[in-house]
């Protein structure tokens, strides 16, 4: 027993070695691509690109067409397709919150990338990996989650006018939330829910007491702490809890921050509903 | 006869099991490309070798009876050292599985699976617990030679390190934290017992005469300062002698086998001098104190009660027939009849012959033949026939020294005997 306990740490060991000695050694022939020689995508474009048809995602700055990976995706497809058409590192540097996906998936990502995410002027929305930092050290500094620049979110909305607002989430052709607000010099009044369904489940009609009634809470919690907040303050849904108080069981599967954010957005594209 | 497995084994099992049951839902199937495959068995060896772990610290307790579902306190010390051995394996199958599950993806990704950024520290963390794993295993093992072994004992508490990292680390992983709970604590908990509160509960009792039975061999006559413990004939207990003039093992305890009677007030030890320690207690000063801890040990469970016994004793490997013989002279009613043969290699070192010819005279049911190795050489078959005619029929029990052991099992295993008819106690894991 002792030989091959001795003998079965020696392999390993040794193997270990091969395996880091050989990535070490071949490290120079598979330098990453460079950004400046990948097609240059648009937001607009990007945002054509949103279902199980043709599925692009833009993280870090790069920009990936996974719409021959969405059925082979260990978690349920709409979990997935949530993503597509939008800037997407949230989600990534998220599998669970917190955990981002690991080497091995990272590994896998870069089969399928297309081009790197530009602005309107063609600027590079986000430095890619392979892009030198180092001359723009306070900005590295500085690089936050999407979900907490409020510049970059009032860049991306283009600071809507005052009025009363309607829009809707919906999604394989039902609708599944339907919300109004005002806006007064852009913060959030009167946010209500018109409509709230899921897989068929009228949440506005749940009961206490009914299964899924913790996650109604939870959307009256939303409105209740949007309610004075800055417009801007919709993109923390991203991060559900930094709004609700208990996401325990339901951030990933059924409480989706995104989703209102979705109808919000599609109110302000909307335009005013009704002047205040 | 095909015998049921022991309770002890089958519950080990279960629990050995349980997070791997709890876990296999969610690890889908076996089959696939080899990345998916290689992932399905990185994981699973991960989840058995971390069980295993926990489960050798759980058998290593010692808590008195614990190990007697488990068929004594010997067999749980292998048992205890092949989850270790088994786990060490696992551990690195893991490891190499989930790193080569990457290498599909691409070598960057394998390394990366494998040495990640420090940020994930789950992953270092279970890094932590191999290399500690490896510091107490390696003198285990013998990786560098025979360690020393009271150092050896301090270096394999090292084990609650990696126990502790090796459970962290599956605890930030793992979807259901509630089987790594329950074993987490079973097992540390086990250990904490050990070492912290199992020697407060040690047994005091005062050395009431050193008996001198032969050269290098004595035995203890132990007087129980308060209840004292209660044994069954062929158990051994752990023992710590306390007296300050020993030359050697003040402190250190050590297996020793009980010759005395159930029903004695003392508590008899028969002592060899095999090492340091045994040396020394050879001259220990009356009156002073020991500590007992105990009883382990199941040496004649009886798998065929309604079969006679065949006992075969020699060297220091005498003193459970010793405890046995008492019983039966203390008017103890035996299941069957017993034969006891005595193999020493000469009467100078036949040192309980007397009292085992007084019992045979006055009791029944126990017959004793004496066999010395220099007038005849190794015990044959035809001794025994002659002596005990249908010895091939019993129950048999052997104790001894290695080499005798070794001997007498090939011996009546040529006789046709079956292996689960010969009972046979080798403390070798000391």
């Amino acid at each position: 027993m002792n030989k091959i306990a001795y003998s079965a740490f020696i392999a390993f060991v040794a193997s270990l070695l091969t395996l880091v000695s050989v990535n070490a050694l071949s490290e120079s022939e598979r330098d990453d691509r460079d950004d400046a020689g990948l097609e240059s995508i648009t937001l607009a474009e990007l945002a054509e690109h949103d279902s199980a048809e043709s599925c692009w995602k833009a993280i870090h700055g790069r920009v990936y067409d996974i719409t021959e990976y969405v059925p082979n995706h260990p978690t349920e497809e709409e979990v997935l397709l949530e993503w597509c058409g939008r800037e997407s590192t949230e989600g990534w540097d998220n599998k669970r919150p917190g955990v981002p996906h690991s080497p091995r998936a990272e590994a896998m990502l870069e089969r399928y990338l297309i081009g790197r995410l530009v602005d309107d002027t063609g600027e590079p929305l986000e430095p890619g990996p392979g892009e030198p930092t180092g001359a723009m050290p306070e900005r590295q500094a500085e690089a936050m989650s999407p979900a907490q620049d409020e510049r970059l979110a009032r860049a991306l909305l283009g600071l809507p006018l005052d009025g009363h607002y309607r829009g809707v989430f919906t999604d394989r052709g039902s609708i599944q939330v339907n919300i109004t607000f005002d806006l007064r010099d852009g913060h959030i009044e009167s946010l209500a829910y018109r409509y709230l369904a899921y897989r068929g489940v009228d949440y506005l009609a749940l009961e206490e007491g009914d299964e899924l009634y913790p996650v109604m809470l939870q959307h009256r919690q939303i409105a209740e702490r949007l309610e004075g907040a800055p417009i801007t303050r919709i993109f923390a849904l991203y991060e559900p809890a930094s709004l609700v108080d208990d996401i325990d069981g339901y951030s990933g599967a059924t409480l989706r921050g995104a989703k209102v954010i979705s109808a919000i957005r599609d109110a302000l594209n909307r335009g005013v509903y009704a002047w205040p | 006869m095909r015998r049921l497995p022991r309770p002890g084994d089958s519950a080990l099992i279960v629990v050995l099991l349980l997070p791997l049951a709890v876990a296999l839902p969610r690890l889908g199937g076996l089959g696939g490309p080899p990345e998916l495959w290689l992932t399905w068995v990185g994981r699973v060896t991960g989840i058995l070798g971390l069980a295993m772990m926990l489960l050798a610290g759980l058998v290593s307790c010692r808590v008195p009876g614990f190990d007697r579902p488990f068929g004594g306190l010997a067999r749980l010390w292998r048992l205890h050292h092949w989850l270790g051995f088994a786990a060490f394996i696992l551990v690195m199958v893991h490891i190499l599985a989930l790193g080569l599950a990457a290498v599909p993806a691409s070598l960057d990704a394998a390394v990366a699976t494998l040495f990640p950024p420090p940020s994930q520290a789950a992953i270092w963390l279970g890094w932590l617990a191999w290399v500690a794993m490896v510091v107490f295993l390696a003198p285990t093992f013998d990786f560098f030679g025979k360690p020393h072994y009271q150092r050896w004992k301090r270096l394999h508490l090292v084990s609650a390190v990696a126990l502790l990292l090796g459970l962290w680390h599956a605890l930030l992983l793992a979807g259901e934290a509630w089987p790594w709970w329950l074993l987490g604590i079973a097992g540390l908990g086990a250990i904490a017992w050990r070492k912290g509160v199992a020697p407060q509960r040690r047994h005091p009792y005062r050395i009431e005469q050193v008996v001198p039975l032969a050269r290098g061999v004595v035995e203890l006559v132990l007087r129980p300062e308060e209840s004292g413990i209660r044994h069954e004939v062929g158990q051994f207990v752990y023992l710590t002698p306390l007296d300050e003039r020993l030359a050697a093992g003040r402190g250190e305890e050590h297996p020793y086998t009980i010759a005395s009677a159930p029903s004695d007030s003392r508590l008899r030890i028969g002592i060899k001098d095999l090492g340091d320690a045994s040396r020394a207690l050879q001259t220990v000063t009356p009156e002073t104190r020991v500590l007992i801890e105990g009883p382990y040990g199941e040496f004649f469970e009886r798998r065929f009660p309604q079969r006679d016994m065949l006992w075969l004793g020699g060297g220091i490997g005498i003193t459970p027939f010793v405890a046995g013989a008492r019983n039966l002279g203390a008017g103890s009613v035996p299941d069957g009849h017993v034969h006891l043969f005595y193999l020493a290699n000469s009467p100078d070192r036949a040192y309980y012959q007397e009292e085992f010819c007084e019992i045979a005279e006055r009791i029944e049911g126990f017959d004793y033949t004496q066999h010395y190795y220099r007038d005849r050489g190794p015990l044959t078959e035809a001794f025994l026939r002659e002596h005990c005619p249908d010895f091939v029929e019993r129950e048999i029990y052997l104790c001894g020294p290695p080499g005798m052991n070794a001997y007498l099992q090939r011996l009546l295993i040529e006789q046709g005997i079956p292996v689960s008819r010969i009972h046979s106690e080798v403390f070798d894991f000391l």
